[in-house]
């Protein structure tokens, strides 16, 4: 599914928001930190449909926006997971 | 200089190499990514492997590599400018960690240039074979030789002062304990430990191991001094 939201890259392009990638990030992460498979669908879910409701009202974001609002709300669910991706960029 | 002396100086020197952290981080990652990626535990035995024994080689070579070059050179009087020189180098790169080594942010984001991390970053997470996790290993070494290249020429030249069968216990001593945190971490992975804890540990003690490190550098630099310039002038009135 795809909202009318444009998504700004660190690099300056821009890409239409994809739930779906976030939602594959979110349960990458999950079972990156040993999550059952079905907790951390159950969780990229829960991600996911608070990262929409905050776009709805924003018709352009960055994507350290996506990641800071997706980070906020995962560490609810899995505070390991939502530590590990806020670190995914900044490990090296 | 005696056999024990020259064997402490490449211990000394390999254990300052163990505690650069780039391969760490890259193992971290790429631990990270395949298990994300539901690979089997074989898989992630398979690459994480194949990344140690990447590292393993690349080390082997330069320490290896730096001795002929050095043996070569002077054999086994290596002349006071040299060592000072290795000194000065062990000062200085000392000075560097303790200014620089890690980016002053969030996380273990290492002081390496940005576009060789967003590419060792890309190429963590799209390596997928066992081959490729092997260049990768040997990537890390050669993106922080900023960084080893100090204790590797001490530990070159400490080997090329040890009579022959003993460079070879040297060189392989200097490449095992080099390798001994990132084997650690290795083990800690395919023991079953969550990369979280791992690397919550090491962002919550990065300014300690960066201290320790550089701490290491001058200590060494130090002794060699001491013990090779000062000893041999006062032993030589």
């Amino acid at each position: 599914m795809s909202l009318a939201v444009d998504i700004i890259k660190n690099n300056g392009s821009s890409e239409r928001f994809d739930r779906d990638k976030l939602h594959k990030s979110i349960v990458s992460v999950c079972i990156s930190v040993r999550a059952p498979h079905g907790q951390a669908e159950a969780t990229a879910h829960s991600v996911c449909d608070a990262v929409i409701d905050w776009l709805a009202s924003r018709p352009e974001v960055t994507s350290a926006d996506i990641r800071t609002i997706a980070g906020k709300h995962l560490k609810r669910y899995h505070p390991e997971a939502a530590y590990l991706y806020e670190q995914h960029h900044i490990i090296i | 200089m005696g056999i024990p002396i020259s064997l402490a100086i490449i211990a000394f020197a390999a254990l300052i190499h163990a505690s650069f952290q780039l391969s760490v981080s890259m193992l971290t990652m790429l631990s990270g990514h395949a298990i994300g990626a539901k690979h089997s535990q074989k898989k992630l035995f398979n690459l994480t492997t194949n990344f140690l024994l990447g590292t393993a080689t690349l080390t082997l070579l330069l320490i290896t590599g730096l001795s002929f070059i050095l043996v070569n050179l002077f054999g086994a009087d290596t002349p006071q400018m040299v060592w000072a020189g290795a000194c000065g180098l062990l000062f200085g790169v000392a000075i560097s960690i303790w200014m620089f080594y890690y980016r002053r942010a969030k996380g273990t984001a290492l002081w390496i240039p940005r576009g060789v991390a967003k590419y060792l970053h890309d190429r963590t997470k799209a390596t997928s074979m066992g081959a490729e996790a092997f260049g990768l290993g040997m990537s890390s070494v050669a993106g922080e030789i900023l960084f080893i290249i100090a204790p590797l020429i001490i530990g070159a030249l400490a080997i090329t002062q040890l009579p022959g069968v003993w460079q070879l216990l040297g060189v392989g001593i200097y490449t095992i304990i080099s390798l001994s945190s990132i084997t650690v971490v290795w083990m800690l992975i395919g023991g079953g430990h969550t990369l979280g804890r791992i690397q919550k540990w090491r962002e919550n003690n990065k300014y300690f191991l960066q201290f320790v490190a550089g701490a290491g550098l001058i200590v060494l630099s130090f002794f060699v001094y001491v013990y090779e310039i000062l000893g041999t002038a006062v032993g030589g009135m």
